[in-house]
């Protein structure tokens, strides 16, 4: 039946639907999308800056949203918008707090915040862990590329860095946690 | 294993590296089992961090955004539990759907101006053609399983449900045939979604009820 179909298809139209009816300016319709992406967001935030940032930070991607849905044309689906949104929210506030700093430099050592793999479980560390232990920069790079999916293109953009950068950044960051796997 | 070939295993891995370097590098891979294991760790790391799920945060943050978007006061009374009878949902769709049908009827009404009204709060008006493709699918797979569950509820539910349908089924009809006329409007776009989101979540919730008779 039509549950499928109803689970498959209703989100796509209903999002769509809510995203216009919050241009309009109808709030309930916003905290109906606020609550289908706030994980989504919130976990975008999370991995690419310190934990206790993350809720502050999601509060302020959804403001923003709020603020520029009249900019929103529903060319691309809402949830692509709003995460695009999300990410240059991070980035802005990356520069604010000025994490950037020597990050991209060629002798920044991924590895270095990350320890090697424990000897006893109870002392290990898991993925999540471990990558938000890594250094701003190839934890950004990781979190964008093999999380999120972007392009080293589009990193290097955003990032204000070369293409190349960014592929180092995302070797070392993936070296670095590689000794974090489940085994 | 050396740095000069575990530097190329990342672009390996992301299929990037040009034909020539590729060659070589599987070449060395054939012969190095310390490279072998590495490539097979760094293509675990990129299957994990596909697989990591989202969290919701711990702490409901909608107040806080609520607040800051003024929306506070519209939250404290949605925020409110109501318990309604079936007649008394249905009753309250139709209310809906004919105050939107209102809405749309003024919005057909010639303007001296573009109704800045309905246009977004800030920028540019919004122009917006919801694709009402897979809506109408759903809705017609909802309205299916209506017709084979109405037994199970009584014959003056039924009536009262089909008259709610045929009023939101005018609505539908009303907004598409002035969309025709003005394709860009984008109050009508909001309100063909709106209605028709309205007509979902009532068969939805017939067909709850119906299921729960059985």
């Amino acid at each position: 039946m039509s549950d499928q179909v109803v689970e498959d298809t209703l989100p796509a139209d209903s999002i769509a639907a809510d995203a216009a009816l919050a241009a309009s300016g109808d709030a309930s319709a916003f905290e109906r999308l606020y609550r289908t992406h706030s994980a989504r967001i919130h976990s975008l935030v999370r991995r690419m800056l310190d934990a206790d940032e993350a809720d502050d930070l999601t509060q302020d991607v959804f403001v923003r949203a709020w603020q520029k849905l009249g900019t929103f044309r529903g060319e691309s689906a809402f949830g692509t918008w709003l995460h695009r949104l999300a990410v240059n929210v991070v980035l802005a506030r990356r520069k604010t707090l000025g994490v950037e700093r020597g990050r991209f430099q060629t002798g920044d050592d991924p590895l270095e915040g990350v320890s090697g793999r424990r000897e006893t479980p109870e002392m290990s560390m898991d993925f999540e862990e471990a990558l938000a232990k890594l250094p701003d920069g190839a934890r950004q790079v990781f979190v964008l590329h093999d999380v999120e999916g972007y392009r080293h293109e589009e990193i290097a953009r955003m990032l204000g860095v070369v293409p190349g950068t960014s592929k180092s950044q995302l070797h070392h960051a993936r070296m670095a946690l590689r000794r974090h796997l489940d085994r | 294993m050396n740095d000069q070939w575990t530097d190329l295993l990342s672009e390996y891995v992301d299929g990037e590296l040009a034909a020539g370097e590729r060659s070589a590098l599987e070449a060395h891979l054939a012969t190095c089992g310390d490279c072998r294991a590495t490539l097979g760790d760094l293509r675990r790391v990129v299957a994990r961090a596909k697989s990591l799920e989202d969290r919701a945060p711990k702490a409901d943050l909608w107040s806080g955004v609520a607040e800051r978007i003024g929306a506070g006061r519209v939250v404290a009374i949605r925020s409110r539990r109501f318990s309604f009878s079936v007649p008394q949902l249905i009753a309250a769709s139709i209310a809906l759907v004919l105050l939107s049908g209102g809405g749309a009827w003024l919005a057909l009404k010639p303007r001296p101006t573009q109704g800045s009204a309905f246009g977004p709060r800030t920028g540019p008006r919004v122009t917006l053609a919801v694709s009402t493709g897979r809506t109408d699918a759903a809705i017609a797979d909802l309205q299916d399983v209506f017709e084979r569950n109405k037994s199970r509820l009584d014959t003056s539910t039924v009536r009262v449900v089909r008259q709610a349908f045929a009023t939101i089924d005018r609505a539908i009809a009303e907004a598409r045939t002035a969309l025709q006329a003005d394709p860009s409007n984008a109050y009508l776009n909001l309100h063909l979604a709106d209605t028709m989101r309205r007509k979902l979540e009532l068969l939805r919730r017939v067909n709850a009820i119906a299921a729960a008779q059985s």
